[in-house]
């Protein structure tokens, strides 16, 4: 029965003029997107691939000499693209792709070599607005395609599905049968369920074709997966509006004031919520401005230089390469890695702040099921801030690990006098390139499961909350 | 005759549910992101305000010439709480200084706690008009002629001895003194918000551009409501007219400015123009290393920066060049602060005034002529994109009332280069300054062993001031471009309702 009533929606819904323009704008955002996307993925990749490679030979020049290697460290970490972009790009533009192990240059007259801070690993940030003249745009990703379109479609699928009937009497007809009003609520589901999801599919392989036919598109399997799951997210999200638009419609004397206040919950929870968040989250809970943030950053190093001098850092002549270490030799190893890692600490305290402050934004965003289904996908398809935190993880895992294969090399050598991370005290030997760790930037589907659970759950919620509230309404509705 | 119809239409819509869901709407959406637009603003105003004072003291910091740091800041425009534009995308502060001339794009933000918070786009209240209204002009529309005709009332009006082209009128007028009616209540409560905030004091001028974005605001509404009295006329059914509108509306509004600009943005290329560039301007400067090795050799200036051992290093070589995305970043500032000079080093310092004078005047050329370079090619590449960008994206009168409203705001590209004329124009005068001075050619460029400059009689910066005739003027061909879509779409609803069976 419920797949008879099914099939007649979907019959009814494919006849319709909506059903043309849902295929021509779902066709147009999918061509849009192969065209942007387009070879994109092989850039970033070869990109990536490049700079590791420079990244590397650069080591590989500065562990020629031990000193070299303590004062630059691992340089930079790079992060790795998805071939998954084009299903949410995830604003990447403002995510930078790196990080950056450098040291820190100061001049101290007579002494520069000395107080030149060693490595620490620092977070360079990306702001391409700065040269964005263009009109403020959304990206033409799948996200938008599911988030705007798909939620559009159902809602112009649904406005008229019960209040129609009711209008021309039809619902009352099959009602007469015996047929229990749930099964129709069922029916009348899945066939807009169909009749969105069959032009959704269908967009989803032209422009699969396309991006592959094109060569641009080099997926394994755990991709196809990935695919799937983002697919799967998009029904479940399309789920909701369409339950929402059966809701209204039960309740609404005419079509037209169902498509109504459809509509405007549509401009509202998917237009304007996920747009004014950001701004609201900047008020909640300000960071320090980028001014602030250079200065304490420099008190910070004059404090403990200032500690260190007081300690008498550069009060007798010394031999660094006396064994046993000279006293002040030891202060000496001493002061650069306190202040190395103070600075570290500061600056992933500023990131964390600044990070936790889009978790709020994002958590607000939230409200709006479009945010969460786009951040959904972006996890999915390894792209957005959910990965960019996963590479960060993946750093913060790294960096103790390579300043521990430094202090490793340097208590091998007999010839040092071991005071560590004072360049002038430490081994002078090369260090063989393949023994150094490197970093390598992975990530795995499990991971990127784990981050879309929430907003999938979210999403479900707010779906089975749509679902009782649809299904108890209609129960008790005057036909 | 044509009261009475009015007085119907007007009756008719007033009395209706969706002008009441429309204005309530409207009304809450107004009020709060007012509040919270108003609040982004008080922020943006603190951060200008500490950016200010910073580089101010680090003026009053610099004991030599050389070690001047000179930055100048873009304060937050009100307006933008109307259409933000580009006001919090683009850089709001630049370093002012006789090697450089800056652009636009070398523009920094003074008070960026959070690039990340940029994965957020922003709004503003003519984005709120653009999305809300629009659709409910389009509502109000949609079964205009359908519906009547459906409800056979429409052969009933004809009957009588009315010209068609008066019950048009009629529904028009009416509808738009509805969704006018709106707009302006929003405005109000917006401004009357904003006012009593007591952050912004808006002057004649702003209240005048307020005005006009208003005007352009009542012209883009009578767009959609004409665009949804037209497709009302053609089609038959009321449900055939409905969901034609909401794919009109979501296709001009929604799809088709992102469409274009992912689309455009992504086949205009950039990089090949920026690398011709860029290999052009390092002539200048290879030219400046020459320039620089031959003032070495002839004011015989040579060893090492030691504060006490005067001398200019052997690093000729410039820094800066061309990093992916940004472009030609050609800076590189020696600044010395020496507080004593060594008394057998005392027999070079008239060299070495001689050679920073000879030093300086090759790097003002130097920097003369890269800007020309980079000012042509920023306009090929960039500037270019912009305009081809804008052009398409009119197509849909959303993005017309997005750039009309932006220009009025002045928060349009024109409006913020006009901070980085500013900023060229005081460069202009820093350097005349230093000139007047002689301070290429003095001590203290380079120690204060001899008391300190003052910075008493520096010149101050000025913002260029916005001119409200030419934004206006500016905002015509938009407006001519709306009234042109307006008459061409009343006209065949004329056209189409005169020679339609009722």
């Amino acid at each position: 029965m419920i797949i008879s009533i099914a099939k007649r929606e979907l019959y009814d819904n494919m006849m319709s003029l909506r059903f043309a323009l849902t295929v021509l704008l779902m066709l147009l955002a999918m061509v849009a997107n192969a065209v942007v996307f387009l070879g994109e993925y092989n850039e970033q990749i070869s990109n990536y691939r490049r700079s590791v490679a420079q990244e590397h030979k650069e080591m590989k020049l500065h562990a020629e000499n031990f000193p070299t290697l303590v004062l630059y460290g691992p340089g930079e970490l790079h992060k790795m693209p998805s071939p998954l972009s084009f299903c949410a790009n995830g604003g990447e533009a403002f995510l930078s792709k790196n990080t950056d192990g450098r040291p820190l240059e100061r001049w101290w007259g007579d002494y520069p070599a000395r107080f030149n801070g060693i490595w620490r690993m620092t977070y360079p940030q990306s702001n391409p607005n700065l040269w964005n003249f263009l009109p403020e745009s959304t990206q033409m990703d799948w996200a938008f395609l599911i988030g705007i379109v798909l939620s559009f479609a159902a809602i112009l699928f649904t406005f008229d599905a019960i209040s129609g009937e009711r209008a021309r009497g039809t619902l009352r007809l099959t009602l007469a049968n015996s047929v229990p009003r749930h099964v129709v609520l069922v029916g009348k589901f899945l066939g807009a369920l169909m009749s969105i999801g069959l032009p959704f599919l269908m967009a989803v392989f032209v422009n699969l074709f396309l991006l592959y036919s094109s060569g641009s598109l080099r997926l394994d399997t755990t991709d196809w997966v990935r695919l799937g799951a983002i697919v799967l997210v998009g029904f479940v999200y399309t789920a909701i509006f369409i339950t929402l638009g059966l809701l209204i419609s039960s309740r609404a004397r005419q079509s037209s004031s169902s498509l109504m206040v459809l509509t405007l919950i549509w401009v509202v929870w998917v237009i304007l919520v996920p747009n004014t968040v950001g701004l609201a989250a900047k008020s909640l809970k300000p960071a320090m401005t980028g001014d602030e943030f250079r200065q304490r950053r420099e008190a910070l190093y004059q404090q403990v230089t200032q500690k260190y001098l007081d300690r008498g850092l550069l009060d007798s002549y010394f031999d660094p390469r006396e064994i046993p270490p000279a006293k002040v030799t030891l202060l000496w190893g001493e002061y650069h890695l306190e202040e190395s890692l103070n600075d570290e600490r500061f600056l992933e305290e500023h990131l964390r702040a600044q990070l936790d402050q889009v978790a709020i934004a994002r958590s607000l965003a939230r409200l709006s099921p479009t945010a969460a289904v786009q951040y959904a996908i972006e996890s999915l398809a390894g792209t957005g801030v959910s990965r960019h935190l996963q590479f960060l993880s993946q750093v913060k895992i790294y960096v103790p690990e390579f300043r521990e294969f430094l202090a490793e090399v340097d208590k091998t050598d007999p010839e040092s006098p071991h005071a560590l991370f004072f360049r002038p005290a430490m081994s002078w030997e090369p260090v063989p390139f393949e023994t150094i760790p490197k970093f390598e930037d992975r990530y795995s589907f499990g991971d990127s499961l784990n981050d879309a659970t929430v907003d999938s759950l979210l999403l479900m919620l707010v779906f089975v909350v749509l679902s009782a509230a649809l299904f108890l309404s209609f129960l008790r509705v005057d036909i | 005759m044509f009261l009475t119809l009015f007085r119907r239409e007007l009756l008719a819509n007033l009395m209706t549910l969706r002008f009441f869901v429309v204005v309530v709407t409207c009304l809450i959406l107004v009020i709060t992101s007012t509040i919270v637009l108003l609040q982004d603003y008080k922020h943006r105003l603190a951060v200008y305000d500490t950016a200010v004072k910073t580089h101010r003291e680090d003026i009053s910091d610099a004991m030599t010439y050389s070690k001047l740091r000179l930055y100048v800041d873009r304060p937050p425009n009100p307006l933008s709480i109307f259409n933000q534009g580009l006001d919090k995308r683009l850089g709001n502060t630049v370093h002012v200084h006789h090697q450089f001339v800056p652009t636009l794009l070398d523009a920094l933000q003074h008070g960026v706690d959070n690039p990340f918070l940029n994965l957020f786009s922003g709004m503003d209240l003519v984005f709120i008009f653009q999305v809300v209204l629009s659709l409910m002009a389009l509502l109000f529309a949609y079964d205009a002629i359908a519906g009547e005709r459906e409800a056979h009332t429409l052969r009933l009006m004809a009957a009588n001895p009315v010209p068609r082209s008066l019950i048009l009128l009629a529904k028009y007028a009416s509808a738009m003194v509805c969704l006018t009616l709106s707009l302006i209540i929003s405005v109000l409560l917006a401004l009357f918000l904003i006012t009593t905030s007591g952050l912004i004091a808006f002057s004649g001028e702003d209240l005048l551009r307020i005005l006009g974005i208003l005007l352009v605001s009542v012209i883009y509404l009578s767009t959609f409501y004409l665009i949804g009295l037209l497709i009302s006329t053609v089609s038959r059914r009321t449900a055939t007219a409905l969901v034609f509108v909401m794919f009109v509306w979501v296709m001009l509004v929604l799809v088709y400015p992102s469409l274009t600009v992912a689309t455009l943005d992504r086949l205009i290329g950039v990089d090949e123009k920026l690398k011709a560039a860029v290999s052009e301007i390092e002539q200048f400067w290879d030219r400046y290393d020459a320039d620089e090795k031959t003032s070495v050799i002839k004011n015989s200036v040579r060893a090492y920066s030691y504060p006490t051992r005067i001398g200019h290093g052997d690093h000729l070589k410039y820094s800066g060049g061309y990093n992916g995305q940004t472009l030609l970043h050609h800076r590189f500032w020696w600044t010395y602060s020496y507080d004593s000079i060594d008394e057998d080093k005392e027999q070079f310092v008239a060299n070495l005034q001689s050679h920073s004078q000879l030093l300086e005047s090759s790097r003002i050329r130097a920097a003369e002529k890269t800007w020309l370079v980079r000012k042509r090619a920023l306009d090929q590449t960039y500037g270019r994109k912009t305009q081809v960008v804008q052009t398409v994206i009119r197509l849909s009168p959303a993005a017309i009332y997005d750039l009309a409203t932006e220009a009025l705001a002045g928060t349009d590209l024109r409006g913020i280069e006009r901070f980085a004329e500013s900023s060229r124009q005081y460069r202009r005068a820093l350097i005349e300054y230093l000139h007047e001075k002689n301070a290429f050619s003095s001590r203290k460029w380079f120690s204060h062993d001899k008391g300190r400059v003052s910075w008493d009689d520096l010149p101050q910066f000025s913002y260029l001031q916005a001119d409200l005739g030419s934004d206006m003027i500016d905002v015509v061909p938009d407006l001519i471009l709306l009234l042109t879509i307006n008459l061409v779409i009343s006209l065949s609803v004329f056209l189409t309702f005169r020679r339609q069976a009722l």
